[in-house]
């Protein structure tokens, strides 16, 4: 069964795109929301300028 | 040797060649009958059409209470008939249209697994690096109730109204086929009967809501029995006299009617297709196995729509088909998304995401927000009051977790809704959104409002 993952699809896709699982990511916004901060941190990226 | 074969042209196959082909692949299509599927030629679009008539004649009747009169509104089947017909010639010649701009090439005819990227259609043999399955379902039959397209009838034969409206009609089946086909034969004069096994109508979906259109449906003059089914029939001079059974107390009652629809429900097409021969594997319902990527369980063979798993929806296997198009052309997609459900009657049914029920089996502390459309005034001015929105969200986190609608127009109202979930809206975003006065979809921001106890159009209890 499929649970609500608190990101938009664009974030969702570029997690899979620097190869991070989004389900493993605690997002940072508000309620928990997933940010692309929050992706690139977990891909092990400096966060953007 | 093409890139991608894409296995039928529903629109799971339509979007998953026009998408391969828009990433550079050499993309055949094989259909063994008509272009569009199942959507297009006997589902979605010819079933609208009629909805669309019948809500019409409806609505002339209606139209007295502002001081309209049409007089009884008289229906030319075969116009009628033409019209539908038209309107499906125009979207089927549509997808060919695009399938030749996109340089995707045709094939007629059936294909079958001949090995794990080899199939045969016609005699002759092709093989692609990739093969997307979208062979989509047929209607699952009921014992006893073998369809003969005259008076038993599957979906496709109901379509045909240039045939005749009967004048009593049953549909065994309260999923969204079931109902639509019962609103548009009441519409047009028919007595309407319609038989549920499970207690409540759309089995699955929020029961508060389902059972609130299954009232509004009732005083349509639509007669609803939960808890039903129907377990023979016996063909008589003046009709069908149908057995049902009550499914806890085992009481029968016989009805009579002159056509029966059976709408229980829709099997996955894989027969005659040969996916022994590419060891593709099924489950115990028939459906194909497939993952998020839909891929199945031969490496490059994928699988999408109605074949590989459920809900049945049209725009669940078109985007299924993007997944697997950008998949064979080597990209990482997944199939990640909410998928809104809608039922055509009138008032509308829509939902998207989780039901009250389903929200508190997991565990999460479920608030509720509603909004009857007797509030808003947009449905007054459109003489159609009946119906209400439904927001399910996670106190806690305020996050949204579903919304559930019967109103006008619901169809379009739940996209917001869609995007509201991917975008993991709070139910406090919803309602800080300005929505357009006076609209239904105001109605979605009340509700919101109402979540927190402040919606200002109706008492916040
Ligand atoms: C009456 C009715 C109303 C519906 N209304 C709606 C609606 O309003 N909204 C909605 O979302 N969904 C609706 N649906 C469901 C929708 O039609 C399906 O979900 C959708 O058509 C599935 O698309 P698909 O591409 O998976 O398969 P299909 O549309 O079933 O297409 C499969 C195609 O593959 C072809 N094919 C099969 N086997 C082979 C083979 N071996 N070789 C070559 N070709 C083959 C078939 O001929 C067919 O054209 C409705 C369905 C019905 C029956």
């Amino acid at each position: 069964e499929r649970r609500l993952i608190p990101a938009a699809p664009s974030i969702r896709r570029l997690a899979r795109e620097l190869g991070v699982d989004i389900h493993r990511i605690e997002g940072t916004g508000i309620a928990g929301r997933i940010t692309e901060e929050d992706v690139r941190r977990a891909a092990g990226q400096a966060p953007a300028p | 040797m093409y890139d991608v074969i894409v296995i039928g042209t529903g629109p799971g196959g339509y979007h998953a060649a026009i998408r391969a082909a828009q990433l550079g692949k050499k993309v055949l299509a094989i259909e063994a009958d008509a272009v569009g599927g199942v959507c297009l030629n006997v589902g979605c679009i010819p079933t609208k059409a009629l909805l669309h008539a019948a809500e019409e004649v409806e609505n002339a009747r209606k139209a007295a209470e502002f001081g309209l009169e049409f007089g009884e509104p008289k229906v030319d089947l075969n116009k009628l008939g033409s019209w539908r017909d038209g309107i499906v010639k125009r979207l089927t010649g549509g997808v060919q249209t695009l399938f030749k701009a996109n340089k995707v090439e045709l094939k007629r005819g059936f294909a079958r697994f001949v090995g794990p990227k080899k199939l045969e259609v016609n005699g002759e043999v092709v093989e692609g690096r990739s093969i997307i399955i979208a062979t989509g379902s047929e209607p699952a039959t009921l014992p006893g109730f073998e369809p003969d397209e005259q008076g038993i009838l599957t979906s496709t034969g109901a379509l045909k109204i240039e045939e005749g409206v009967p004048k009593r009609f049953l549909a065994i089946g309260a999923g969204a086929i079931g109902l639509e086909f019962a609103s548009i034969m009441n519409r047009f004069g028919a007595e309407v009967t319609v038989v549920e096994f499970m207690p409540q109508i759309l089995p699955g979906s929020d029961a508060e809501v389902a059972n609130l259109l299954a009232r509004i449906l009732g005083k349509q003059g639509i007669t609803i029995k939960t808890q039903t089914k129907a377990v023979g029939y016996e063909k008589k001079k003046d009709g069908y006299h149908v057995t049902l059974e009550h499914v806890e107390t085992g009481a029968q009652e016989e009805i009579v009617v002159d056509k029966i629809l059976v709408a229980v429900g829709r099997r996955p097409r894989t027969q005659g297709l040969g996916l022994e021969a590419a060891g593709v594997e099924v489950d115990a319902k028939g459906f194909i196995k497939v993952n998020d990527r839909m891929e199945t369980s031969v490496p490059g063979v994928y699988a999408i729509g109605d074949v590989a798993r459920p809900p049945l929806l049209a725009h669940k296997a078109m985007k299924e088909g993007l997944v697997a198009a950008e998949n064979a052309a080597g990209g990482n997609a997944v199939f990640d998304y909410q998928i809104p459900g809608v039922v055509y009657t009138s008032p509308e049914w829509a939902a998207v995401g989780m039901t009250e029920e389903e929200a508190r089996e997991k565990g999460i502390n479920v608030k509720v927000g509603k909004f009857p459309l007797t509030a808003s005034g947009r449905a007054m001015t459109l003489g159609a009051t009946e119906g209400v929105i439904k927001l399910v969200g996670d106190a806690d986190t305020d996050l949204l977790l579903g919304v559930h609608i019967v109103a006008p127009e619901a169809s379009d109202l739940i996209a917001e809704a869609a995007l509201a979930l991917e975008m993991a809206a709070t139910v406090t975003d919803l309602a800080l959104t300005v929505h357009a006065h006076p609209t239904l979809a105001e109605s979605v921001m009340e509700a919101a409002e109402h979540f927190h106890k402040q919606a200002i159009h109706i008492a916040n209890r």
